[in-house]
């Protein structure tokens, strides 16, 4: 059965199929247990998608959720095309997010024209510069950048932690009732699509790096070289490629993008630097790719989803009581089932996902 | 005393990034256990048990699978964290505040009286004694076994432990597992002894801190636990200095673990070896 099942599927399209199916499976196993634990699980995904789509607001705090996932993620699917795993983005959404912030608070008057966007060049700017140390010492010195970014992440938390520190921190607001920033200005915020919504221009914004990226990928020299990198290293070094310099620069942009959505989060959504900026956009946008396939217009739904998920289960909680932690473990079992259907050969054996560049030790001795 | 077991883990090949995951888990049950049962001994075998447990998983999907190691444990974690706290919720919630049968302090007789060290050194409790003697066992076990050095070849060159005969996917295996089980029963000791109750996400990042202490100590379950005892004395430092001083930013402190990890893993103090195939599933060919 499975062979007829192989035979009928493009590549692209199981590939696809593998993903719905994991999300399905998730699902239902996930019901199972919300029943096991009492709750009705009809009644507990009904409310979770109204909760997530049911009106006009519902669906902006859904999109919103969704955007910084999505700008994450994108950093993340660059690396992870390349065979690199980028998991700073929590980091580099603080850092960035300073840096906006930074811009955001200059005390001369700048018209909105040039403001905002200074203000998601430095969120950029900063978000890559975080990036580059793990990002140098992954190209030049094979250093696992799982590792370090990782690191960093705690890193630029504590630092953002410190900034707005109330006792002495440099950024922290005089007489605000907890920790944050003064507000940034309001030339520099992201402008509102929807009246009496919190959904801002960032979330447009995302999409359209979404886009930009899919085709950056796909269809320019640059991607094709990074995307031959994430298949085979060995083909890249023959091909004259510099595996280094494309592997520091896709650490790097990564980063850049992790920092621009901690920027669209302060310039458009909160408007001060606090300590709570993430509730782990950083390591869901890691399950968003992964669910995506690293295609990038794929992020674009599975971080609709993921924010859905995310805002849908605030609703549910509230209607029926079901502590919304259990969103993590629908999360977690998609991953997992995801891995699953790896695993199970339900991919065609041509395709892999591009796996971990190591650089053997073997080529420093004939670089 | 999750790294000497995480050091075993690692140092097999498998990148065990689901150590917070399973200090979750164990804290968790460990509090469970305790509140039904009243025995401190009870609840900690069965967060012993729960972190096994969960390592299995890992090992069955990491080892026979080999499905990428990070990912797997990124999925752990976030369904650990799922878990407990759907179940804490559910079962100790409508609780009221509760402080379980932990362990309490065990003064060795006539030792703990000498003056100073006698204090520092031997009025813990029963899991801080296991503290000092587990990373003398593991060493001893790693270095001087020949099972220690199947777990050392098979983290460096698989391939010639199987021409060997010896089955990789069972040491990594038992090795993962009894990570696991270590993993527990420090979950079980972060809830059980001083704080005596479960608090959501109640591991903090420990478990990653552990993971930077591998890198640190190269493995090495002393010089591991000498890492491990270096941040969170660091970890208690900035406590104490918030309140103490409050002008001294504490999170200087908080970033030294990973700054150090940094630090280390660019090679400016010594090299890092990793156990060469970590993170590298093994396939038979």
């Amino acid at each position: 059965m499975l062979s007829i099942f192989n035979l009928i599927m493009a590549d692209r399209y199981r590939r696809f199929l593998v993903s719905c199916v994991a999300v399905a499976v998730a699902l239902v196993v996930a019901g199972a247990l919300i029943a096991l634990l009492g709750y009705n699980p009809v009644t507990a995904y009904i409310m979770m998608a109204q909760g997530a789509f049911g009106s006009a607001y519902a669906f902006s705090v859904t999109a919103v959720r969704s955007a910084p996932l999505l700008i994450i993620g994108l950093g993340f699917l660059i690396g992870y095309r390349a065979g690199l795993f980028n998991v700073g983005g929590e980091g580099q959404l603080y850092v960035g997010a300073t840096g906006a912030t930074l811009v955001g608070l200059v005390p001369i008057h700048v018209p909105a024209i040039i403001h905002l966007p200074l203000a998601l060049l430095a969120s950029f700017v900063f978000g890559a510069l975080w990036a580059a140390i793990p990002a140098y010492l992954r190209a030049y010195h094979k250093v696992n950048e799982i590792v370090t970014t990782l690191m960093f992440n705690y890193l630029g938390y504590h630092l953002v932690s410190y900034l707005i520190n109330a006792d002495n921190g440099p950024l922290f607001e005089e007489g605000a009732a907890f920790a944050q920033s003064p507000p940034i200005a309001k030339s520099a915020e992201l402008p509102i699509l929807l009246t009496g919504t919190s959904l801002h221009l960032g979330v447009l914004f995302a999409v359209v790096l979404a886009v930009g990226t899919y085709v950056a990928i796909g269809y320019t020299a640059w991607g094709f070289t990074l995307r031959m990198i994430g298949r085979s290293l060995k083909t890249a070094r023959y091909a004259g490629v510099n595996y280094q310099r494309q592997i520091f620069g896709a650490i790097l942009i990564g980063g850049g993008m992790g920092g621009l959505a901690g920027g669209c989060e302060i310039l458009g959504l909160r408007h001060h630097l606090y300590q709570g900026l993430s509730p782990g956009y950083g390591y869901d946008a890691v399950a968003v790719v992964l669910l995506a396939n690293g295609n990038a217009l794929g992020t674009i739904v599975a971080s609709i989803f993921f924010g859905a998920l995310r805002s849908g289960g605030n609703l549910m909680q509230q209607t029926i009581g079901l502590d919304v932690s259990v969103v993590f473990i629908i999360q977690a079992l998609i991953i997992l089932f995801l891995l699953g259907g790896i695993a199970l050969k339900f991919q065609p054996r041509k395709f892999q996902p591009p796996h971990r560049v190591h650089t053997p030790k073997v080529l420093k001795n004939h670089a | 005393m999750a790294g000497v077991g995480g050091a075993f883990a690692e140092r097999s090949g498998v990148l065990n990034i689901a150590i917070e995951g399973m200090m979750l888990v164990g804290a968790f049950v460990a509090v469970l256990v305790s509140n039904y049962s009243g025995s401190a001994t009870l609840a900690a075998l069965a967060a012993i048990a729960a972190g096994g447990l969960m390592a299995t998983l890992f090992a069955y999907l990491c080892v026979t699978r080999n499905l990428e190691q990070i990912v797997c444990g990124v999925a752990l974690n976030l369904l650990a964290v799922g878990i407990t706290n759907v179940l804490y919720r559910k079962i100790l919630g409508p609780l009221p505040y509760i402080r379980v049968a932990g362990f309490d302090d065990i003064k060795i007789p006539f030792l703990s009286d000498i003056p100073v060290l006698g204090r520092l050194f031997f009025d813990y409790n029963v899991v801080t004694y296991i503290l000092f003697i587990l990373p003398v066992i593991a060493t001893w076990i790693m270095f001087r076994t020949s099972w220690g050095l199947s777990v050392r070849a098979v983290g460096d060159e698989p391939e010639a432990v199987d021409t060997a005969g010896i089955s990789v996917s069972r040491v990594r295996y038992t090795c993962v597992i009894v990570g696991g089980l270590c993993a527990g029963l420090a979950g079980a000791a972060l809830s059980l002894t001083d704080m005596r109750s479960f608090v959501t996400g109640m591991i903090a990042g420990r478990g990653f801190i552990v993971i930077a202490a591998h890198f640190c100590g190269r493995w090495n379950p002393i010089r591991v636990v000498l890492f491990c005892l270096l941040f969170g004395l660091a970890d208690a430092l900035q406590l104490r200095l918030q309140s103490l001083y409050p002008s001294v930013p504490s999170e200087i402190l908080s970033m030294a673990p990973y700054v150090l990890t940094v630090v280390f893993l660019a090679g400016f103090i010594g090299t890092v070896t990793a156990p060469r195939k970590m993170d590298i599933p093994y396939v038979r060919a």
